[in-house]
């Protein structure tokens, strides 16, 4: 079934809405619940999830940093009067985890639609036409910058530089190095990307017609007014667990 | 592992290999082909054919659907990045993908320094690699500042410090005029009387045809010498 792009946008819009403002585990896990269900039904592919089994160290690392700097309840664990993990601490860390999961995959569900539709539906919210076109450009752009890392990561490797070897220290310095080219790749493209802008005549008139014209159906209707419930929903039982 | 590798027999062995990119068609299929260090081969073939796909493959880059990359005789699935670059240089097809520091000094010692080999030893190799490549008054330029033709040396340099022993180089003279690219052709001859062995993945037929002692041609999935 297809929905138009603003009822998809509402959906990411009031899921990531929820896991900034809630601070309850519990409520965090039902909306991480919900939105893998709506992901799901979407139909978009998991294989980001594949791929970011590589970072189970990196969020370990979050829970265990929190739990350092902001230590709270009981002492769970310490090593030479210097307190690792407590219970507090943990929690902080699990709930900014539960944040970035429910964002991430609240934002796969926009996956389906294409960057003209996304452009379109903006412009349909009274989105000026530059803003709409900026936020589709970088949704069209961020497999290439992911590719350009990859070549980078790839080439620093072939210098001979062995990863696995390299102490956790090294490891985030190499990383720092990769920047350099990603960097300059963006800037490269943005440059080249205004003139062919300009060259085109972007911007020449006041008012642009459009070949695409959007129209929300019942279903759409439905689903956002779920949408907005469900947050609603959310927010208020929050509010009443205090 | 094959059998222990003798000089004489080939650097790079490609075995029954097929490879496609995710929901795309086979890109690649039943690639039987040999790269020895004593030659220049070129690569050629028409656009998207997969000479680039080819080059990502028997460095290591890529990761094969079926059958085996050897390298020296041993499976490249079996090697680490970090130490197949120790053997293979790849020039990327755009160079400033593989240049990550400020300056042209700092690019081509980053990684021996990084490995925590001595200063005064890193130095000595870039100065000798500076002066082999001509690159000399650069020293201290952004690589992002300088030409193209420089720019593919810098990255060229920063590769030849590990002293590998084959190089596959990825459309070396896109962008280079004709005195650049005689400019490389003198530096290819260079390496191959340093017994560097080389696949030379391009479009330039002129550059091929005075530089390559062997072509081979990708198309429609296949890989045939011609």
């Amino acid at each position: 079934m297809k929905f138009d792009p603003r009822t998809k946008l509402i959906m990411v819009f009031s899921f990531s809405t929820l896991a900034v403002f809630v601070i309850d585990i519990y409520l965090l896990l039902v909306v991480l619940l919900i939105s893998i269900i709506v992901s799901n039904y979407f139909k978009e592919d998991w294989d980001f999830l594949k791929r970011a089994k590589k970072y189970i160290t990196l969020l370990m690392g979050i829970v265990l940093i929190q739990s350092i700097f902001s230590p709270a309840g009981e002492i769970l664990l310490s090593i030479n009067k210097i307190t690792i993990l407590t219970t507090g601490g943990l929690a902080k860390g699990i709930r900014v985890i539960l944040r970035m999961l429910i964002i991430i995959i609240s934002a796969t569900i926009m996956k389906g639609s294409s960057p003209r539709e996304i452009i379109q539906a903006l412009i349909q919210w009274k989105v000026p036409y530059e803003i709409a076109f900026m936020v589709s450009l970088s949704i069209r752009f961020i497999p290439i910058l992911g590719e350009e890392a990859k070549d980078a990561f790839t080439a620093i490797q072939l210098r001979g530089i062995e990863i696995d070897k390299l102490s956790l220290g090294k490891r985030f310095k190499i990383y720092s190095y990769m920047f350099m080219p990603v960097l300059s790749g963006v800037i490269h493209r943005a440059k080249e990307l205004s003139t062919s802008l300009e060259a085109r005549a972007f911007r020449a008139y006041p008012d642009r017609t459009s070949y695409i014209k959007l129209e929300l159906s019942k279903k759409d209707y439905l689903i956002m007014l779920a949408s907005l419930l469900f947050t609603v929903l959310i927010f208020g039982i929050y509010i009443i667990m205090g | 592992m094959k059998e222990a590798y003798r000089a004489n027999e080939a650097f790079i062995e490609i075995e029954d290999l097929a490879f496609s990119y995710k929901r795309s068609p086979v890109i690649l299929n039943n690639v039987n082909i040999s790269f020895y260090k004593s030659e220049i081969t070129a690569i050629i073939g028409p656009n998207g054919s997969g000479k680039t796909t080819l080059g990502k493959l028997m460095s290591g880059i890529l990761s094969s659907d079926q059958g085996s990359v050897f390298l020296e005789g041993t499976n490249i699935k079996g090697i680490t990045l970090g130490n197949i670059g120790k053997k293979v240089g790849y020039l990327f097809q755009q160079p400033e993908r593989q240049l990550f520091n400020p300056t042209v000094k700092e690019e081509i010692g980053f990684a021996h320094l990084f490995m925590g080999e001595p200063k005064d030893k890193v130095e000595k190799k870039v100065s000798k690699i500076i002066e082999e490549l001509s690159l000399q008054g650069l020293e201290n330029s952004s690589p992002y500042q300088i030409s193209r033709g420089e720019r593919q040396r810098v990255a060229l340099a920063a590769i030849l410090i590990n002293e590998p022993s084959f190089l596959i180089l990825d459309e070396p003279t896109t962008g280079l005029d004709m005195v650049r690219k005689e400019k490389l052709s003198e530096i290819l001859k260079r390496f191959q009387q340093q017994n560097i062995g080389m696949v030379i993945i391009s479009h330039d037929k002129s550059f091929i045809k005075s530089n390559a002692d062997r072509i081979v041609e990708v198309s429609g999935g296949e890989v045939n010498e011609v």
